[in-house]
């Protein structure tokens, strides 16, 4: 009978409510957390740009010292890739657009015939670079959400050791770039040796204006300066990738919720159909068994 | 009337900005003062104490280690001093016995466990020194 395909839909109606319930918190959430993460980039802005104008002070004058400590070797027999991903799934494109150009960058690399060694942050990251026949040789993961200063530390620790004891030439990055909440970037840069910051993004209204004294000396400092400017560079790219993430996020279930709303409303109207061809087929029913009784008698 | 402005900034937020009469710390050669009109420098500073001197009584704060920067203002007459410090925190707002139970928390594990990794090593050692400069610090 009829009545059965009616509680299926019924049944199905349900679902995709509870299932709308869900996004919608989570889009709520999500939205939430954007503010939050994106505050924290703009508390993290005076830092980062501090460290930029010093390491420009200190390249341009001593550039003999700068070279050395900046250039990129011509061939580079190994490089770090440090890719960084969330934890969390149900984000829209935005661990698989990170993935993704991370695993053609070390494709291209390995055709350049230099070895990489693959680090990655974020839970998301080891089964898709496995899966890849990858091996990843560290993968830092639960704190891609609320990325602290610690972590930024704890990965830029992890991955200076094999640079400073020459094992690598390059350090290399795979992260989301967060350039305003209506557009992420997945960009690749270079993390070590340390790029000297252009001058678009450091403010050069402080110094720069005459001599500068140093104390230590130039290529003492620049030398110590290298891993707090990679300590800071990773933290800039963890708290963007956080809240590059939360953007995704919110914006994929925000459109998970619009797509539940419209499944829901599609599926009532079938089982609004269905009830009332039911209804149609019993008054059928009824009226052809009084018809037939009228014309037996 | 020449002008210091002061900023210690941490990469989680800006700790403290402002103006200020001068700025006293330590760097790898030694005890520095800043004062208005002071050359551009750029330096490190060593893991202790900084003084910032304003109009309302001194600041201190402890600095575990970090990197100054002075140079003269857009604004004619002002001078910048930033501080740009990993850890960095109020001396009024260094809580003691945290600090004291994160030492001999740090302390104990150093010497009960034989075959520590170095990572964990290094990272005991980190939070030993630094609860030891919170305490020396607060304990002025």
């Amino acid at each position: 009978m009829a009545g059965g395909q009616e509680r299926i839909l019924r049944r199905r109606i349900k679902s995709v409510q509870a299932t709308r319930k869900i996004t919608k918190a989570m889009e709520l959430i999500a939205a939430s957390q954007i503010a939050r993460s994106q505050a924290r980039i703009a508390a993290n802005r005076p830092y980062r740009q501090g460290m930029q104008r010093i390491i420009r002070e200190a390249a341009s004058a001593d550039p003999a010292a700068a070279r050395k400590m900046l250039t990129t070797p011509d061939k580079v027999d190994a490089a770090i890739v440090l890719v960084i991903v969330g934890d969390r799934g149900l984000s829209g494109p935005y661990n698989s657009s990170a993935l993704r150009a991370g695993d053609r960058l070390v494709h291209m690399l390995q055709h350049q015939g230099t070895s990489v060694r693959l680090f990655t942050v974020g839970k998301k990251a080891p089964a898709f670079f496995r899966f890849r026949g990858l091996e990843v040789e560290q993968s830092f993961t639960g704190f891609a959400d609320r990325p602290t200063f610690a972590d930024a530390r704890r990965v830029a620790s992890t991955l200076a050791a094999p640079f400073v004891a020459g094992e690598v030439q390059q350090v290399l990055l795979v992260s989301t770039r967060f350039v305003s909440a209506g557009s992420q970037v997945v960009e690749s840069e270079q993390l070590l040796p340390l790029v000297m910051p252009s001058d678009m993004e450091v403010d050069t209204s402080v110094g720069l204006k005459g001599y500068t004294e140093f104390e230590p000396e130039v290529e003492q400092l620049l030398s110590e300066l290298a891993p707090r400017a990679l300590e800071s560079e990773i933290f800039s790219a963890l708290l963007e990738g956080a809240a590059s993430f939360h953007t995704s996020q919110q914006r994929a279930m925000a459109a998970a919720t619009d797509n539940a709303d419209e499944l829901g409303q599609t599926l009532s109207r079938i089982m609004n159909r269905a009830r009332q061809d039911s209804i149609t087929t019993e008054i059928m029913e009824i009226v052809g068994g009084a018809e037939a009784l009228r014309s037996g008698k | 009337m020449a002008t210091l402005k002061v900023e210690i900034v941490t990469p989680e937020a800006a700790l403290w900005t402002g103006d200020a009469a001068g700025l006293m710390a330590r760097s790898s050669e030694g005890e520095f003062t800043i004062l208005p009109q002071h050359t551009a420098t750029v330096g490190d500073i060593v893991p202790g104490l900084v003084r910032v001197a304003t109009s309302s009584g001194e600041l201190a704060f402890c600095v575990h280690g970090g990197y100054f920067q002075v140079g003269a203002d857009e604004e004619p007459g002002v001078t910048r001093a930033t501080v740009l410090a990993g850890i960095a925190e109020r001396v009024s707002e260094i809580d003691v016995a945290r600090a004291q139970l994160a030492k001999e928390t740090a302390e104990a594990q150093l010497t009960s466990t034989a075959d520590l990794d170095e990572a964990t090593r290094a990272q005991l050692l980190g939070s030993l020194a630094r609860a030891e400069l919170r305490l020396r610090v607060a304990a002025r």
